[in-house]
Formats: C-alpha cells, structure tokens, sequence
C-alpha cells in the first residue's frame, strides 16, 4: 500500500514536515531491524517529538486504518519492529530527555527515547544504579526495553526491565493517553496495566514516557572466570552455587565455539582448550563480595573446574563482562548470517537442554554455538551459516524449530527475553496453547479495535 | 503471512559494486549509532552507519539506483571519520565500503566539483613543489633511515610544521620532490588513484615514512604497509624521545587540549602517544568530545561547511569551556579547521600542531597566544551555490 498525499500532509502537519519521509531512500533504513533475514518496507517514517504528536499520529492512523509500527533504536532481535503490513514506522528517538532523576524517591522519569545507558549514567552520577543490563544498552533505548521487557547480564540477582517498571505514558492506537503506575511501588488501583504494556512489544499502545525503579548503587563488583571440561560440567557447577545459598548477579556461560570467537575479537587471553567457561560476577560490600566469589570459586572447583580465576581489578572485570556482551557480533565474524535464538529452560535443566541442542545441530547437520545466562536457564544457541546458502538456512531452522519443541517439553520457552515480533509469531501457539492466544487476541482487540498498532505481531 | 517461509530466502547476487565479504559482515546489530556524529545530529538511521550500509545493499541488490536522492544525500553526509570502526565487534571496515560506495556513486560528472579541482592540483607534483618553494617548508634531500612526508596541501597552508619537525628530528630527510599520497582521491570516489598516488610516493620517500598528518598515515599505511608508516607523536613514541622543555605562560604550565585525527585514530588507533606527548611538556586537559570528527573531514568542510559547522560548533564550545590555552591538532585539515573557526569566534583558545608545541617547548618558534579579534562573517556566494548543489538530495532528510 502507499499512503494517499492527504494523509502524508496531515502527518506533516502533525509532526513538521522535516519529520515525516515516504521516499525510497528515505524508508529503506526502517525496511529492518537487528534481526537477521525479515525485512518490510514501510510507506512512511514519522518522527514525534511529543505525546501530543504520538497521539495525533495514532488517531489518524486509526481513522484512515493505516498500520503504525513504533520503534525505538532498532535493536530487537525478534523482528518486532519489521513493518510487516507496511504503513508507518514511528521512531521515538527524538524524545530522548531525562526528565528526573530522584535520589530521595529512588526513581527516575524519562521520554521512552533515552538510551538506556544513558538513563545508567545519569543514575550513576547521583550514586544510584538502573539495574536491567541488556546487551546493547549503548544502543537501545528504554522505551523499546520496557516494550520488549529486555534482560541481560544481571536478571539472576535483579530481575528483569519488567521489575523496575513502576509507571507508563503510553499512548492507545485510538489516540487517548493514559497514565498506568506513578510513582508508587505499592499501588492495586485497578489491572496491573503497567506489567500488561510491558513487554507487549509495540502491539496495545506506544509508550512514550517511563518512569523506573533504581537502587543505591552497590560499592563495588568483581567478576571471576572458572573453565570446565564440559557444558555439562558447567552447569552442575550453576546448580551447585545455587545450592550454597549464593545469588551472584552476574552468571554466564559460553561454550568452547564461543570462547574462541570471543577470544579472536577481544584477545583476553581466554582458555582455548576449554569446553565451557563460567563468567561469575557479584557487587556489594566488599567483603560479601570477597566472601560469595570465593564461596563460588569453590563450588566451581568441586564441580570439576579445570581452572578458577578472579579479575585482578576493575578494568579487567569490564573487559570481561563487555566481550560477554560481544559474544554474538564476534560470533558473526564465522560466516555471513547469524540466527540466534534464546530458548529458555528452568535452570536445574541447563545441561540436559544443551546436551539436546548438540545432539539436534549433529542431526541437522548445522554449526551451532551456545552461550547465555546460566543463572537464569537462558540459552543462546547461534547458527553461523552462509547467507547464500539456502539449504543451509534451511536446515538451521528447522533445527530451531526442534530447540524449541525441546525447551517446551523441558517446562521452558521459546524465548526468554528477546521476546516474540514476526520472528517467533509461529511457534507461539505450541507455547501457550489455543486458549491464551484467543485471550491475547480479544485483549489486543480491547486496546487497538482497528488492529492498526504493529499489525502481524503479537495478539495477530 | 510470514514465518518460516520468509525465512528461507537467501540473498540474491549483486551487481558488483561492492565487494561482498565486506558488505556481508554487517548484522545491523545496531552497536555503531551512538559512535556516529552524523546520527547524533540527524537521529535519522538512514544517517547511520548501519543505515548507510543498508542503503549499499540496496544499490547493490538493486533495490535503490544511484540516482536516488537519499543515496547521493548520505554518501556525501558521511564524514567518513570512520568511529564506528572501532566500536562494531563483528568487525566491518565501514572507511573501506565508503570508498567503494564513493567510487561507484561520485564517478565521472556526479563527482563533486570542488573536490575533482582539489585532487587535480594534488596530482600535479610540480605544482605542489612551487607551492612548497614559495612557503619555505622544510627541506633537505641529505640520504637517511626516515623521511618527512610533506602532505600535499599542508607544505603549503603551515610550512611551519615540517620546519618544526626539522628541529624535533634534526636527521630526517625531507625530499622537497614528492607528490600527494592519495587519502585525498580515495576518499572522493578515486580509490584506484588513490591507491596509485600512495605507491608512486612509497618509491619516492626512502624508509620509515614520517608524517604530520594522520589521515594521511592511515591511507599510507593502508596501501604500503603497517610497518612502513609512522605519524610523528607514534615516531616520537616508538624511538623513544623524550620531549625537551615546557610551554609555560605567566609562569604556569599551558593547558592544553587534543582534536584526535579520525583515522589516526579510527583507523591506526593511534591516541594515546600524542596525549603522552602533550603531557610531558605542558598540563593535558581531556576535553569531551575531543576523540570525535571535527567535521573538517577532509574535503568535507568545502563541499558541506553548513554542516561541517554544525559538528563543530559544539566542540568548539567544550574547548573554550574548558579553559584551555591550546588545542593540538595532528591533522593539516582538522588544523585548517579549527584555526579558522576559533580565530572567526575571536576565541582566546589557539590550535596548534603537535610538533608545533612540541618545538615550542623545547625552545623553539613560540606559539600565538591571547584573544584574538572577532573575525566577521564572510558570507560568499559561492558557498550559497555549492549548498544548493549539495542540497538537491536534500540536507532536510534530518529530523532533529
């Protein structure tokens, strides 16, 4: 579909018309997202600056039945910003203020454009830390985190985007504007709307402004590397730090595919002959944290750790924690198209879904690597095969398609924290079942009547 | 519907443009937004590296032609500073892509006037001897280990600096003869030229090439080798002199401020051996910002000094906040461009060559110093015109 000129004057009018761009050129950018392979062109590109504007826009476009796909920095991983039926892309980036950061309240207030580290830094300089820690926390912004309810390195200890989330702005694809949470961390007026638009991946309303929990900032972190023979190993090593009592914050792992890309792009000096590294990491008071990387250090080793090692200091420990984050990029350099999934398992069942993703990829016949957050039975495996090579992507995902099945039948899911776009919209139903996608999709209806917010994704 | 039908489609073949591995390696992970300057004024993805790269595709696939407004528009918005080099973890040579995409983009009658008559006088070796004979830069043909490049635009614009080197490194040749090195062609759409020009100075200049320009290191290196090219703070550092002396005004040690050359920087990552340099002989003072592009860009001040402006201003205003005396540049064309912009603002902060301060340290020419008198605006019509050429794609494709 293209959109008719009255409409793109209207949006003009809306927005300015420096912010509003249906050429060619102009869209293709928006055609994708970090995620590999799905692509759609929208019509047009609408920049608000406001809410005002993000409702003026919604209203039209509900009016007209024009879809509108919001987005923010284009860092999701499951296509959920792909404009699948065409129609508008509306980027948030230009509202991208910090609007308060309150250290006697423990919160902050910000336009759903910011930077999610840049809302870090700004908490970090009042001595108070923004705990969720996704991957691309330079790139991504947190409104999009919020819609995607994104992870990341510290969900063991602090949770998830889900729990910092006390209240929304959030605009209905009908165009009214409602306020769900505020300020409280004790609030049961009404449905728990503010959990309902978390992670509702752009589908019920356009959020345009947060408001979130942040902690005091914790004295200081440590991170240690423990290398085992096996994967399996390793994640008897998880069950049994667990078991002592400890909760580290950070508890990751990556298998040996892994460890030699990482080690390629950020040359650490890791251990090549390893088939599995645990990366630990705590913050706190010092001694506690002394104390648990010690305490895990031991339960490594009884585990059957080949070797157990502490950063010797801060810079050593960022490093480490940041080649983690660069797993899947580093990864990228094997071939030429990276498919990555993050199939998710209760985590005493870590090392039986990992032995079952090896034993798929052999039957497949497809290179696969597994990295991910132990602690909280989130795998990662990645596919590295050449894009030109259409058999092979084929057979990459109809591997995925039994890492799936494998994960369901383990009690998990399909995803754990990259959430469900157009990417994972197939596999849903064997998730939930028929009765919870007919209730998302009369819940989607309640909110977006027109079907017009992200059509093609969840609730379609 | 899509799913796994759309899935299984693998990408077509191009039309050569672009040599694939290097298109290949992007997987819009999105990692290079927040490093690039042009996303940072525009936050339009299509004035991104990974929105660029995209916009490749698409002129390789076929998709878009070269014809399109947006792709004419971004191939010349791009500074081509090169910082989303170092921050991409799959490793893309996005300096490399641009020139292909320029080569493609900028032939024939599409390449930018300004530019084709820069990089004709750069050719013309001759030229460039008289520009050099007139400005009285450094020279000495006397036989030695390393030679001095002498830039093809720098001999002219600050002979100074090869005289300063000269005092550094009294040993150095300094062969008067000696043509461009080709950063200037391979950046303007002439990479093959370029690439020419780099070899036909490597015959010229004997042993470890020295220069005073990074940009040009970069494209020297990237053409003759690693080993074979030094810029002058990475030669100071490896042959281990130390610098002589301090640059002191009212009794105190100046405060001095750095502007990184992009691709010493991006490209060599070349910037912690000038720092040292500057802080032996005066008080280093890290300013925001002084590791990105100051939009001088090469030929990119001439052809989009609107926007090279834009870049810059917000620099110019964290040097003078900061309260430095200097700014050391390591780059004739970010010198160009401060020098200029600060004198225009009557700014009380000088920029200064790295081997200018450093010859000042050590007793040598002294450096500017004190405010300066606000230089009015020149408004000149050819710029007007020059935009509006520039402007047919449309600088208006920003949204901020």
């Amino acid at each position: 579909m293209t959109l008719d000129r009255k409409l793109v004057a209207e949006l003009k009018a809306i927005v300015g018309a420096d912010h509003v761009r249906t050429e060619a050129g102009d869209v293709e950018p928006y055609a994708r997202d970090a995620t590999p392979v799905f692509r759609a062109v929208p019509d047009a590109v609408v920049w608000p600056a406001e809410t005002e504007q993000v409702a003026a826009v919604l209203r039209l476009a509900t009016e007209r039945r024009v879809p509108v796909v919001p987005r923010g920095a284009g860092s999701n991983l499951c296509a959920a910003t792909v404009p699948e039926r065409g129609g508008i892309v509306l980027v948030l980036t230009r509202m991208d203020r910090v609007l308060e950061i309150s250290p006697g309240e423990l919160l902050a207030r910000v336009e759903a454009g910011v930077p999610t580290s840049v809302l870090a830094d700004a908490a970090a300089a009042q001595g108070l830390l923004y705990a969720p820690d996704p991957g691309s926390r330079t790139v991504s912004t947190v409104g999009g985190n919020v819609a995607t309810c994104a992870g990341g390195l510290r969900g063991l200890k602090y949770g998830v985007t889900r729990n910092y989330v006390l209240g929304t702005t959030a605009v209905l694809p009908t165009g009214e504007v409602i306020h769900t949470g505020g300020r409280l961390w004790k609030d049961v007026a009404g449905y728990d709307l503010t959990r309902l638009l978390t992670g509702s991946e752009g589908t019920l309303g356009v959020l345009t402004e947060l408001t979130v929990a942040l902690l005091p900032m914790p004295a200081t972190t440590n991170t240690g590397v423990a290398y085992f023979g096996s994967l399996a190993d390793a994640g008897r090593a998880v069950d049994a730090i667990i078991g002592d009592g400890i909760v580290p914050a950070t508890l990751e792992f990556l298998d040996a595919k892994c460890i030699g890309a990482v080690e390629e792009y950020a040359n650490l000096g890791l251990r090549l002959d390893a088939g599995a590294l645990l990366l630990f990491g705590d913050d706190g008071p010092e001694d506690v944290v002394d104390r648990n990387l010690g305490r895990i250090g031991e339960q490594c080793t009884d585990s059957g750790a080949l070797e157990v090692t502490l950063a010797e200091n801060i810079a050593r420990s960022e490093a480490l924690l940041t080649a983690r984050r660069c797993a899947l990029p580093a990864l990228s350099r094997l071939g030429t198209l990276t498919l990555l999934e993050d199939a998710t398992v209760p985590r005493p069942r870590l090392a039986a879904m990992v032995d079952r993703i090896d034993e798929i990829a052999d039957r497949h016949e497809v290179p696969m690597a597994t990295f991910g957050h132990a602690g909280d039975g989130n795998l990662h495996p990645t596919c590295v095969v050449d894009q030109r090579d259409e058999a092979a992507i084929h057979r990459a995902h109809e591997a995925f398609g039994d890492v799936f099945a494998a994960a369901i039948e383990m009690d998990g899911t399909i995803t754990g924290e990259h959430g469900v776009g157009a990417a994972k919209l197939p596999y849903l139903e064997a998730r939930l079942g028929a009765d919870q996608m007919a209730l998302l999709r009369r819940i989607k209806a309640a909110f977006d009547p027109a079907g017009i917010l992200n059509p093609g994704k969840l609730g379609s | 519907m899509t799913g796994p039908q759309q899935q299984h489609m693998a990408t077509p073949p191009g039309r050569g443009i672009f040599d694939p591995a290097l298109l290949d390696r992007c997987i819009s992970c999105g990692f290079c937004l927040p490093a690039c300057p042009t996303y940072a004024v525009s936050k339009n993805e299509a004035s991104s590296p990974r929105g660029r790269i995209t916009l490749m595709r698409a002129l390789e696939t076929g998709r878009l032609d070269e014809d399109d407004p947006r792709l004419r528009e971004e191939s010349s918005f791009c500074l081509g500073c090169r910082a989303c080099e170092p921050v991409c973890p799959a490793g893309v040579q996005y300096g490399d892509l641009l020139e292909e995409w320029r080569d493609h983009q900028w032939r024939g009658r599409r390449r930018p006037p300004p530019a084709q008559a820069l990089m004709m006088i750069a050719e013309r070796t001759a030229l460039l001897r008289m520009m050099g004979l007139v400005r009285r830069h450094a020279r000495t043909a006397a036989p030695a280990q390393t030679s001095l490049m002498l830039g093809c635009f720098e001999r002219g614009l600050f002979p100074g600096v090869s005289r300063a080197v000269r005092t550094l490194l009294p040993d150095i040749a300094v062969p008067p003869h000696q043509g461009c090195c080709g950063a200037l062609h391979a950046h303007n759409g002439e990479s093959e030229k370029g690439r020419e020009l780099a070899r036909t100075l490597g015959e010229t200049l004997p042993g470890t090439i020295v220069t005073t320009a990074g940009g040009c290191a970069a494209h020297l290196a990237g053409v003759l080798g690693r080993d074979r090219v030094q810029e002058l703070s990475e030669h100071l550092a490896k042959t281990g002199a130390t610098p002589v002396g301090e640059v002191k005004i009212e009794g105190r040690r100046a405060r001095v401020a750095i502007q990184d050359s992009c691709h010493l920087r991006n490209g060599l990552r070349v910037f912690a051996e000038p720092r040292a340099l500057i802080s032996a002989v005066a008080d280093f003072v890290p300013v925001q910002g002084d590791d990105s592009c100051c939009g001088s860009a090469g030929t990119y001040s001439l052809l989009r000094p609107r926007d090279s402006k834009r870049i810059l201003a917000p620099k110019l205003d964290a040097y003078e906040a900061a309260g430095v005396d200097y700014v050391v540049t390591v780059n004739p064309g970010c010198q160009r461009q401060l020098h200029g912009n600060l004198r225009r603002r009557g700014s009380a902060v000088h920029a200064v060559h790295l081997a200018d301060l450093l010859a000042a340290a050590a007793g040598g020419r002294p450096l500017p110093r004190g405010r300066r008198w606000r230089v009015p605006q020149v408004r000149v019509n050819l710029r007007r015109r020059l935009r509006r050429r520039g402007a047919s794609g449309g600088t208006a494709g920003w949204s901020a």
